[in-house]
């Protein structure tokens, strides 16, 4: 059986016969954090609309919990929370009445449920003032408790920190990592920032101009394939590998660096130290995402 | 479904549109039934200085009305229904004389009458745009549209029941016309006159509309079958109200082209009567209360009949469409 939670298969659309978004597809598995990186315009927030069907795709298809979105809306988005550009209040009542409000769309949300949410995104204390009177951070606590008062099992955010303080963004980070740890929840984020991914998420999804252009747990997408030997005799070392292994290498100081398949690693450690070879360390070469974030965006034209 | 419309109820409610049509209301009704009762002291104050009496002598006019009916319904010539029309107004007269009632006096009966006549089309479809017009739109403007569309209920559930809190509040507000029109007036009349008789062509005659013939019937019915009629004409108007209010995404512009609508069509009406297409206009057909009063007919071959089924054409081709717009559209804010 399939265990995605969300699975998103070439979705494409056409706005004012624009093609705004031309071929996404990912799927997220359960209390997974994934992160949907972007830059301003690429398509993340129309993508995200598709998928809570606020906006029909011109094709593909949204699948949620094993629900076709098309066919079974109300089946699919009973697992679903999500704050879209938000977050959207009434602000002419207080945060309670519009928990309350939601609450009373879904079934078997009880007011304990709502004491919980309320209780998790820590706004006890303010929650039957005037929404009107809120500042962005509360009122994208407000948003979030209202994404969970239904107990979903997909969290849907787009650009969350969008407008918080560095003490909210942390405070806020902290309350979705706890989610996806504790309730299992599994939580889509996008952003245009790429530390923000680094630090919360467990896998990312990169869209340019409407298209998916690297998919891959954080770690994957980091490593370069490069690895750096350091050795007591570089030279010799670089003769070994070229006429064994058939791998160029590069000598820097005491180092040795070489772009190499991680399978094989383990083999040219062993032929290195068999062959009398003193190695301090072997580390691979991580990029930050930033480097990774731009080489496959650098070439978008506005 | 009873929770989704008590949230689309409370909205309403906590937007304070109903105090807002309120002030309108007091405003518009405690000038009118001032205005009436002053126009009215003033013509019985000139009636006497003209005809030199110290007291208005209704008694002794209707009396002089009443001889005039009796003699005429003696000639042999007149054929029988005029005679019934004639006993009508006889039989009326008498109870004013009888029970010492001036049949001029202004009444909160016959004011909250007059008020509806004259309201029903532009003052009332005006206080029901400013209810209907935002519900929509004002989703749409705040963006809360998306909270509202991304729970686990199907669009047409979230339309319908905005759909049903309109017409809660729009049968609450002909009340509340209703209510207030009589309370204000009597303020100002002193007179309630709802068991006074009324010589009316129409009855509701179980259930349905008869206008066979003249009857004689207390106000409070008068009064009850001239707001059922309003009543009507208010679910109509909020029924188009909300498809344009869907379409044009802000209640300024909904109530602007609904009121361009209103006014556009009496203009049409006074225009081009003889034009066919004007009579199903659903503006050429909001007059209903009109059809009571004699042989109203504002395009050749309309009837009371005949508004109410286009009014109600209009009002159902409003809500499918609105229903397919709604389920269809892309929420893009
Ligand atoms: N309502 C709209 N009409 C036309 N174009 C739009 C609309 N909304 C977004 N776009 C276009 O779609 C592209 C992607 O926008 P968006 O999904 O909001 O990007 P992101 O959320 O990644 O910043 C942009 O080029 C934007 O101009
Ligand atoms: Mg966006």
């Amino acid at each position: 059986m399939d265990t995605s939670v969300l699975k998103v298969s070439h979705l494409k659309k056409l706005i004012q016969k624009k093609l705004i978004i031309e071929d996404v597809s990912f799927d997220i598995q359960a209390g997974e954090i994934v992160g949907f990186l972007g830059p301003n315009g690429s398509g993340k927030t129309t993508t995200l609309r598709m998928i809570v069907g606020l906006s029909t795709p011109t094709s593909g298809d949204v699948e949620i919990c094993g629900y076709s979105l098309k066919k079974e809306f109300v089946k699919a988005m009973s697992n679903v929370g999500c704050i879209i550009e938000g977050p959207d209040l009434y602000d002419y009542m207080s945060g309670y009445r519009n928990l309350e409000l939601l609450a009373s769309m879904s079934k078997d949300v009880t007011k304990k449920d709502i004491d919980e949410a309320v209780a998790l995104v820590g706004m006890e204390n303010r929650i039957h003032d005037k929404v009107a009177v809120y500042s962005m951070g509360m009122k994208q606590r407000i948003g979030l408790a209202q994404a969970l008062i239904h107990k979903p099992r997909l969290l849907i955010l787009d650009e969350p920190t969008n407008g918080l303080d560095p003490q909210g963004i942390h405070e806020f980070r902290e309350i979705v990592k706890n989610l996806a740890r504790e309730k299992n929840i599994s939580v889509l984020i996008s952003s245009h920032l790429i530390s923000e991914v680094q630090l919360m998420c467990d896998r990312v999804s990169i869209i340019n101009n409407g298209r998916i252009i690297r998919s891959a747990s954080i770690d994957d997408a980091l490593v370069t394939g490069e690895v750096v030997w350091t050795l007591d005799d570089p030279q010799k070392a670089q003769l070994l590998l070229k006429s064994t292994f058939k791998v160029e290498a590069a000598i820097a100081g005491h180092t040795l660096r070489a772009t190499v398949d991680p399978e094989r690693l383990s083999e040219i450690n062993n032929t290195l130290i068999a062959s009398g070879f003193d190695i301090t360390y072997v580390e691979h070469k991580k990029r930050t995402l930033e480097d990774l974030f731009l080489s496959l965006t650098d070439k978008h034209t506005i | 479904m009873i929770a989704l419309v008590r949230n689309e109820v409370m909205k309403i409610l906590l937007k304070k549109k109903m105090p807002l049509i309120m002030i309108l209301l007091l405003i518009f009704v405690g000038l009118l039934s001032y205005g009436q009762n002053y126009a009215y002291e003033r013509n019985i104050d000139q009636f006497e200085a003209e005809s030199g009496e110290t007291a208005f002598d209704w008694q002794g006019l209707t009396t002089q009305r009443l001889d005039e009916l009796e003699e005429r319904s003696q000639n042999e010539a007149i054929p029988g229904e005029v005679r019934a029309s004639f006993d009508r107004e006889i039989e009326q007269l008498n109870y004013f004389i009888e029970n010492d009632i001036n049949p001029v006096t202004p009444t909160a009966a016959k004011f909250n009458v007059s008020f509806a006549e004259q309201g029903i089309t532009l003052f009332i479809p005006l206080l029901i745009a400013i209810l209907a017009a935002d519900l929509v739109s004002s989703e749409f403007s705040r963006k809360t549209i998306k909270i509202l569309l991304t729970r686990a209920v199907p669009r047409w559930k979230v339309l319908l029941s905005k759909y049903i809190a309109l017409l809660i509040m729009t049968t609450l507000l002909v009340f509340i016309i209703g209510i207030t029109t009589t309370l204000v007036s009597y303020l100002f009349f002193q007179e309630w006159g709802f068991s006074e008789p009324i010589v009316t062509g129409f009855t509701l005659f179980e259930g349905t509309l008869n206008s066979d013939s003249t009857i004689l019937i207390p106000r409070y019915q008068y009064t009850l079958l001239i707001y059922s009629l309003v009543w009507f004409v208010s679910i109509i108007v909020a029924s188009i109200t909300l498809l344009i209010s869907l379409i044009v995404d802000t209640s300024a512009s909904a109530i602007g082209i609904l009121m361009a609508a209103l006014i556009g069509g009496q203009f049409l009406q006074f225009f081009l009567s003889d034009w066919e297409l004007v009579k199903y206009f659903f503006v050429t057909n909001l007059d209903l209360t009109r059809y009571l009063t004699g042989s109203y007919q504002p395009v050749e071959g309309m009837s009371l009949n005949f508004s109410i089924l286009i009014l109600s054409v209009w009002a159902i081709g409003s809500i499918a469409i609105s229903f397919i717009v709604f389920n269809r559209r892309d929420v893009l804010v």
